[in-house]
């Protein structure tokens, strides 16, 4: 029976390239989301590996708030600088350099920030001739605020040359700078903007009050890192409990870098899965597809060997061997072609200017992981028409038309409508607001919903279709009629074949009204809170403290309000917390109070978020212990407000912010501009643009601006979905290709006929795209229809998180809906052309 | 017996001349047809036979403008077939020819009536009720318009297969074995309503039949041997058709013989059908 199996793949070899294809596609993206991911990871190890060589390090000993958020760095309290010389002189040890670093910008030969914006950080070192972990490739140190080295990338990156002047923003000023040397970590830095100043200045700007993040301790000799730690325990253990501080073994130390980067990353590849899952998902549906007509269509072979004596489970085994065989192969050639993605990536990010580890990692636990999944899921795709084809008695089969026996579809149908039900009502449960976590519930409804529907789909697909077909019909006589007549012939087959494209539809549809509902929240909000006339922010996220100052001197500024940020922590948890000075509330923010009055920013009080409040139960009046590196302090709720321009939980007076964050490390996030009475907007404007024009980073906005670059953020992150989302549409429209191809193969003698009694070679294309138009757009509008009615519950579920405007986009869901007819007419090319092609005669003598 | 080629040109509908079709090349190839002269007269049902693999089919194909000719021309209703684009192939196709398959003539997923009217659907002519009333009511199919083939027996398929050859009014209409899957009583319903056509509906059809007992429903039996016409019988009765085969096939191998009059099966008693003929048109 294998025998039989492989010959009939060998001799049908066309119809399983194209479900080969399916898996191939599905598995490529899983094989290259792991090993894009080991990448990534390798790449940053290995970062973390050359630059943190230290046998030991000193640092701040109780971590105040450990990482809330993957991208929030644990916050300690700092070391003092004496320190250093103290365990310098700890017997056994060679050197103690303290780690000082900062935020730069480094302004390249082009005159624009180097590596400004959302991306990879850009930040200065001091940088310790002595250090181990870097090199100085070319020219020397640099020494003195006026110079700099720039790592070999960021050199690269740049277009400086060593030698060169440039400028950098630094300590929130613009330095006029010369490049004096280049220095390599030995490793890709993976984009990483990195700047080298001498210790001095570094130390001068980064840590004024004498506090660093921690101090690497280099062994004198072979010593281990334990032993080093032992020792400095050991000589300075009661200076260490004194001053807060402890010491950490190098491992320690990368371990925890190693697994702030893995949390990071795991993330990133948790969102990639996703859609990889989406993409197999799709996948299966086509490869059941493929099997089930293919096994219809040689029904009667099997009926023939049934009735030579072939069991049912022979029957059904020959299938899955035939299955196993597309899986594997499928498999194995997707993870190749993952490979094949993985290394376009890389040639991507490189040009981006981020350089990753040279090799892709292609590790025996991706490739079984790829292979089996690749496997398993053509392997159960084709179980189901598998037990159908061995079920079915050969009596049956030998009969000239088999009829599509479909004896489940009343439960399937049945069970497709709970499902729906199910799901509608859990939705609407979700929406009526009253559950704490209504995420749980919004899933499982949505999951009800969309596996529902595709239960569903065979039902609705003759009623649905008919009225689809409708124009078609009644414009091309009798051609839409054929057409129709063929897409409604089986409807569990153009269900399914749409089903796969409704999946990735469903996920377009949600995404484009979750877009535009963010946009318009946003532009709400902005309009609703923000009564500043212009607005400075800066593309690496902090605005330098020189150019907010000499912004707030231009002619025609009435006030320029600061809003810095920090992490503090709150009781013991982290917290997110800006600063501002308190009049900013009656010039530049219209915040609701809830409670409590904003006035009491300026007695010292903190003004909390409702959201956070009620969380922890706080309420006007409470005290709360609010620590940050530079110390703690003891303040009272004085307000409760409700606002979104303002997304954070704690709202500081500046006098109190500065005690509580050190200068070095806060960031201003913002400035809002009132302007003087009697100026105008376009000349102060102006004034303003020629002030921070030297600081590259810097850009004025008005909140019309400010709303459409918000808005630009969310259209980049749309780009990027509908791009993952592409590939599963992609394999929808493979799907379709395969079902149009498969059904033509099924009706060969019935197009020759078609042709014999007069029907043209265009006219029998038409009817082959009208139904694979019909197929898509059926599909299209099933998923649209679910995507959109989803996504419109999320407003009303997570109007707390901002959400606050539902819009849909109809325009855009009206370009969906062409493209679902342009992806018709396109899958309909090649069978059409098939179609077009069969000789007469031949077909209509077709077995 | 009048001449097999009609010089004058006058009664015929479509015609052959030299007509080669060779299947193949080199020492494999096969002499389908091996230089076919013939004429099919207007108003008459004529019927072709002869033994298997004679190139009956073949004949037909390249008749009907689905096959072309290796050599020779086809004229129908007065236009040469084998010069013709696929196109203008496709339109004469659609408007002055009706072919009928031995099986699977019918598209499953369109009713018997609409499988009737989709020759007039692609061509976007206009139906012509009275004719379509006439058409249906002589195959008696009238009770049965809205079914579905599969819903069809094989002889009431056949016979929406004739209507549809007949509806769009084609000068000629070719069969090829219309007949051969059917039990007699379903394949003399068949057959009467193609002779009727011809005699009531004054439509031209050509047929390829195995039974004697069908040819004997044609107004005229044209033999045909490894490619070539060899015979050529007026009015024919069954037992005509089967002296005529048994001469035919006398200088040629049993085994052909036997095998050209093994086919048709269980059929009416020699004699009926020829007095039926006499009588003229055959009632259902
Ligand atoms: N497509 C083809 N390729 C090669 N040879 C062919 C082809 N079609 C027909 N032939 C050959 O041409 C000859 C005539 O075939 P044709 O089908 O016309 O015979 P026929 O008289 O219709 O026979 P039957 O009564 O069995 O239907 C046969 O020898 C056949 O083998
Ligand atoms: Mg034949």
């Amino acid at each position: 029976m294998t025998r039989v199996a492989l010959r009939g793949i060998r001799s049908h070899l066309g119809r399983f390239l194209l479900s080969v294809l399916a898996v191939l596609l599905g598995v490529a993206f899983v094989a290259g989301t792991f090993s894009l991911r080991t990448m990534m990871s390798s790449t940053f190890s290995e970062l973390v590996e050359t630059s943190t060589v230290g046998d030991a390090y000193v640092r701040g000993a109780e971590q105040i708030a450990a990482a809330a958020s993957a991208d929030m760095a644990a916050v300690r309290t700092g070391v003092p600088l004496d320190l250093v010389e103290e365990v310098a002189a700890v017997d056994g040890i060679g050197t103690a350099l303290p780690e000082i670093t900062g935020p730069i910008v480094l302004v390249g030969a082009d005159g624009t920030a180097v590596a400004a914006g959302n991306g990879p950080p850009s930040f200065a070192l001091a940088l310790h001739p002595e250090e181990p972990s870097t090199e100085l490739v070319a020219g020397r140190a640099p020494t003195g605020l006026g110079e700099v080295a720039l790592e070999t990338a960021t050199l690269e990156a740049s277009g400086l040359a060593v030698g060169d002047s440039a400028q950098v923003v630094l300590g929130g000023e613009l330095t006029p700078v010369d490049v004096v040397g280049e220095v390599s970590f030995g490793a890709p830095v993976a984009g990483a903007t990195i700047v080298f100043l001498d210790p001095v200045t570094a130390t001068e700007v980064f840590a004024p009050e004498g506090l660093v993040t921690s101090i690497a301790v280099y062994a004198e000799g072979d010593l281990d890192e334990e032993a080093v730690v032992e020792r400095l325990r050991a000589a300075l253990g009661p200076t260490l409990d004194g001053l807060d501080a402890e010491v950490a073994t190098g491992e320690a130390v990368r371990d925890e870098t190693r697994a702030q980067v893995e949390q990071i990353l795991g993330f990133v590849s948790t969102f990639l899965l996703v859609f990889a899952a989406i993409a197999l998902f799709v996948g299966a549906f086509i490869i059941a597809n493929t099997f089930q007509m293919t096994v219809r269509q040689r029904q009667r072979e099997f009926a023939m060997l049934r009735a030579i004596g072939a069991s049912p489970a022979q029957v059904f085994t020959s299938i899955l061997v035939q299955a196993l065989v597309v899986g594997m192969l499928g498999s194995a050639l997707g993870v190749g072609a993952g490979v094949g993605l993985v290394a376009g990536l890389r040639e991507v990010f490189a040009r981006m200017g981020m350089e990753l580890s040279g090799q892709i990692p292609l590790d025996g636990f991706t490739v079984l992981v790829s292979v089996l999944i690749g496997t398993v899921v053509s392997v159960a795709a084709a179980a189901v028409p598998a037990r159908r084809a061995a079920l079915t008695p050969p009596v049956e089969a030998m009969r000239d038309d088999v009829a599509a026996h479909d004896r489940g579809s009343v439960i399937r149908a049945v069970v497709g409508g709970l499902l729906l039900a199910g799901g509608v009502a859990a939705v609407a449960v979700a929406t009526l607001g009253e559950l704490d976590e209504p995420g749980m519930l919004l899933g499982a409804g949505a999951a009800g919903v969309v596996i529902g529907t595709l239960l569903l789909a065979p039902t609705v697909v003759p009623a649905a279709l008919r009225v689809l077909a409708a124009p078609a019909v009644l414009a091309l006589r009798p051609l839409g009629g054929l057409a129709r007549g063929n897409v409604t012939r089986n409807p569990r087959r153009t269900a399914s074949t749409a089903g796969a494209l409704m999946i990735g539809m469903a996920l377009v549809g949600a995404a484009a009204v979750l877009a535009t509902s963010t946009q318009a929240s946003t532009r709400a909000i902005v309009e609703n809170e923000s009564t500043a006339d212009l607005l400075l922010q800066s593309a690496t996220m902090a605005v330098p403290a020189e150019a907010a100052r000499e912004v707030g001197e231009v002619d025609g500024v009435g006030a320029a309000d600061l809003l810095e940020v920090a992490t503090v922590t709150v009781d013991g948890d982290a917290r997110t917390a800006i600063g501002v000075e308190a009049g900013i509330f009656t010039r530049a923010l219209d915040i609701t109070v809830v409670e409590g009055a904003l006035e009491s920013l300026a007695d010292g009080e903190v003004a909390v978020q409702r959201g956070t409040a009620e969380d922890e139960g706080w309420a006007v009046g409470d005290e709360l212990e609010v620590r940050g590196a530079a110390g703690t302090l003891s303040l009272t709720v004085g307000a409760i407000i409700d606002s979104r321009a303002i997304g954070v939980p704690l709202v500081l007076a500046q006098e109190q912010y500065g005690e509580l964050v050190p200068a070095g490390q806060s960031v201003i996030d913002s400035v809002f501009i009132t302007l003087a009475t009697g100026a105008e907007v376009e000349e102060v404007r102006a004034a303003i643009t020629e002030v921070i024009t030297p600081y590259v980073v810097v850009t004025v906005l008005d909140n019309e601006e400010f709303a459409d670059q918000i808005a630009d953020q969310v259209d980049q992150i749309l780009v990027i979905l509908y791009a993952l989302l592409g590939l599963s549409i992609v394999i929808a429209v493979l799907g379709i290709v395969n079902t149009l191809a498969l059904s033509i193969a099924e009706r060969t003698r019935e197009i020759g006929l078609l042709r014999a009694v007069g029907l043209g070679r265009f006219q029998l294309a038409t009817v082959v795209t009208i139904e694979s138009v019909l197929t898509a757009v059926f599909g299209t509008l099933l998923g649209v229809g679910i995507g959109v009615g989803l996504a419109a519950t999320l407003p009303t579920v997570y109007a707390d998180e901002g959400l606050t405007t539902l819009v849909v986009p109809w325009s855009q869901l009206g370009v969906v809906l062409g493209l679902a007819v342009v992806v018709g007419v396109l899958a309909a090319v090649w069978p059409a052309v098939r179609a077009a092609r069969l000789d007469v005669l031949d077909a209509v003598s077709y077995e | 017996m009048r001449a097999l080629v009609d010089t004058s040109g006058e009664g015929q509908i479509a015609s052959a001349r030299g007509l080669v079709k060779t299947y193949g090349k080199g020492e494999a190839a096969v002499r389908a047809l091996d230089g076919v002269d013939v004429d099919f007269a207007r108003g008459e049902l004529t019927a072709i036979m002869g033994p298997s693999g004679s190139g009956k089919s073949t004949l037909m194909h390249c008749m009907a403008g689905l096959d072309t000719p290796t050599a020779g021309t086809v004229m129908v209703d007065g236009e040469d077939v084998g010069r013709m684009s696929q196109r203008r192939l496709t339109r004469l196709r659609r408007t002055r020819l009706g072919f009928v398959f031995q099986a699977f003539n019918l598209i499953p997923t369109l009713t018997a009536e609409e499988n009737i009217t989709l020759p007039l659907d692609i061509a976007r002519g206009t139906l012509d009720r009275a004719w379509f009333d006439t058409v249906v009511d002589a195959v008696g199919l009238r009770d049965r318009l809205d079914h579905r083939p599969t819903e069809l027996s094989g002889g009431q398929q056949q016979r929406v297969a004739c209507a549809r050859a007949l509806v769009s009014r084609p000068a000629v209409v070719f069969a090829d074995e219309p007949t051969g899957n059917l039990d007699s009583r379903s394949s003399g319903e068949v057959l009467g309503f193609l002779r009727r056509s011809v005699d009531e509906l004054g439509q031209s059809v050509v047929m390829v039949t195995h039974d004697p007992t069908a040819a004997s429903y044609a107004h005229r039996v044209l033999f045909l041997a490894d490619g070539r016409l060899v015979g050529e019988l007026e009015q024919p009765t069954t037992e005509t058709v089967l002296d005529a085969l048994r001469d035919l096939g006398a200088g040629r191998e049993a085994a052909d013989h036997d095998a050209s009059l093994a086919r048709p099966s269980g059929h009416a008693a020699p004699g009926t059908a020829g007095a039926r003929h006499a009588a003229g048109p055959v009632p259902r």
